[in-house]
């Protein structure tokens, strides 16, 4: 009897111990977690916080090239052209290529003959369309830099780029293919080492949110002086005609 | 601390967490639900781009993720929800459901969890948009999840190996699940705002 008594005193004291210990051995974990947590409220507060700061783009400098407009356009042509063409494109953008294949041969010509004052608006919202590459910056900021100070290779760099143009929702091109395609487009050596400076990429952010502000509501869009045209932009031959009529009412 | 540790282990408590989270859950399937029905019926949003390029639920309503089975993800939040509801409801109640049949709900919820955060790990990497309706399911299918394990493991009713049982259950006790909830859920904020935080506020 005695005996039993004892083995279950034991017993009690041996569970009794053993919560005891376990009580011990968890608050070492029970601090640890609360550290991580206070750890990890902290970096969300941190990133939450340089993110705001930061929303003018990618944080660098704003940074205009040459013969931009207000409206965040680059320019190609003679300033004096009796029809001012806007193109809204993306580079990402499917039927932008389309449009381009379509329509960028006579655009180039009518832009060559002074008939056309073309302002091109390289957008950047199809930057999640690309793996998280953002390929739409970065093939944009590959135009606007050329723009600035290559502009005689802007239409055929514009051109490598759609003629090579990435599927969506894959990662784009590289950075390196995106240099390739400017040198074989003729664009200086010293222009495309520029290419990873991103000097551009706050411009087009802005322009991007200047253009969508200005009631773009997709890409591609075209407008003639200013009136949106609405014909077909995936054949050749009606934007020549809407311009060639817009030429006559001038 | 104690109280509230202590509550934490209630029925109560605990059922009343899976309904409260189920309800959200159900309620963002029903609205990603009537989205998909009216992005169907008018193909040309597809066409019209969204300017907030990272909280867009056009953007991911349209992925071949969102219909992995060839039907809107939704559909399964909005059959299996009321189920989870109905567990909690009628355990609010005072109903003990027999072990086998919080196994088979612990099996399929299982299945839920792991498609919520496929489709989190494909809107994050690979759709490259995030849509809040579907964090929210993401974040309460987890409490409904844990919620589930936590009373299951409770009352014994998984068939976990026995050497591994007392553990499983002295850490339950000792709030070790609730603390890894917390950092998980705290860790999937982060990856969001950091992958996602400068367009988050652009």
């Amino acid at each position: 009897m005695g005996g039993q008594a004892r083995d279950r005193s034991r017993e009690l004291r041996k569970a009794q111990e053993a919560i005891a210990a376990q009580r011990g051995r968890r608050r070492p974990v029970l601090i640890g977690g609360a550290v991580i947590i206070a750890g990890l409220l902290l970096a969300i507060v941190i990133t939450v916080v340089n993110a705001a700061g930061g929303s003018d783009g990618s944080g660098g400098a704003l940074v205009v090239p040459q013969g931009a407009t207000a409206g965040g356009a680059l320019t190609v042509g003679q300033a004096d052209a009796p029809v001012r063409l806007e193109v809204y494109l993306d580079y990402m953008c499917p039927y932008c290529g389309r449009f381009e294949r379509a329509d960028s041969g006579e655009i180039d010509k009518l832009v060559a003959a002074g008939t056309v004052r073309l302002e091109l608006h390289p957008l950047a919202f199809l930057d999640r369309m690309s793996d998280g590459s953002r390929y739409s910056t970065r093939a944009a900021n590959a135009v606007v830099t050329v723009a600035d100070r290559a502009p005689a290779q802007l239409s055929a760099l514009s051109a490598a780029l759609f003629a090579n143009q990435p599927e969506e929702g894959k990662s784009g091109l590289t950075d390196a293919r995106i240099a390739e395609l400017a040198q074989q487009a003729g664009v200086p050596q010293q222009v495309v080492d520029v290419f990873p400076d991103r000097i551009f990429e706050p411009w087009i952010a802005r322009s991007t949110e200047a253009a969508f502000d200005s009631g773009i509501t997709g890409t591609p869009t075209v407008r003639i002086n200013g009136t949106a045209f609405t014909g077909d932009l995936y054949t050749a031959g009606p934007l020549t005609q809407a311009i060639n009529a817009a030429t006559g009412t001038q | 601390m104690i109280a509230v540790r202590r509550l934490r282990h209630t029925n109560g408590w605990i059922f009343g967490t899976m309904l409260f989270s189920a309800c959200l859950s159900l309620l963002a399937s029903f609205v990603l639900a009537v989205d998909a029905v009216r992005l169907a019926a008018d193909p040309h949003t597809a066409l019209s781009c969204d300017i907030n390029a990272v909280i867009s639920c056009g953007t991911v309503a349209q992925s071949w993720q969102a219909q992995l089975f060839g039907f809107p993800n939704a559909f399964l939040g909005l059959v299996a929800e009321p189920v989870v509801i109905t567990i909690a409801v009628a355990a609010l109640g005072g109903v003990r459901f027999p072990r086998w049949f919080m196994c088979a709900a612990q099996g399929v919820y299982t299945l839920g969890v792991l498609f919520a955060y496929w489709l989190f790990y494909q809107a994050m990497f690979h759709i490259g948009a995030l849509c809040p309706w579907c964090l929210l399911v993401t974040v309460s299918t987890t409490l409904v999840f844990a919620t589930l394990t936590h009373v299951n493991l409770r009352d014994g009713n998984l068939p976990v190996p026995a050497r591994l049982s007392p553990a499983l259950r002295s850490a339950i006790a000792t709030d070790l699940d609730a603390l890894a909830v917390t950092i998980w859920l705290l860790a999937l904020a982060l990856l969001v705002v950091t992958r996602y935080g400068t367009q988050l506020f652009a």
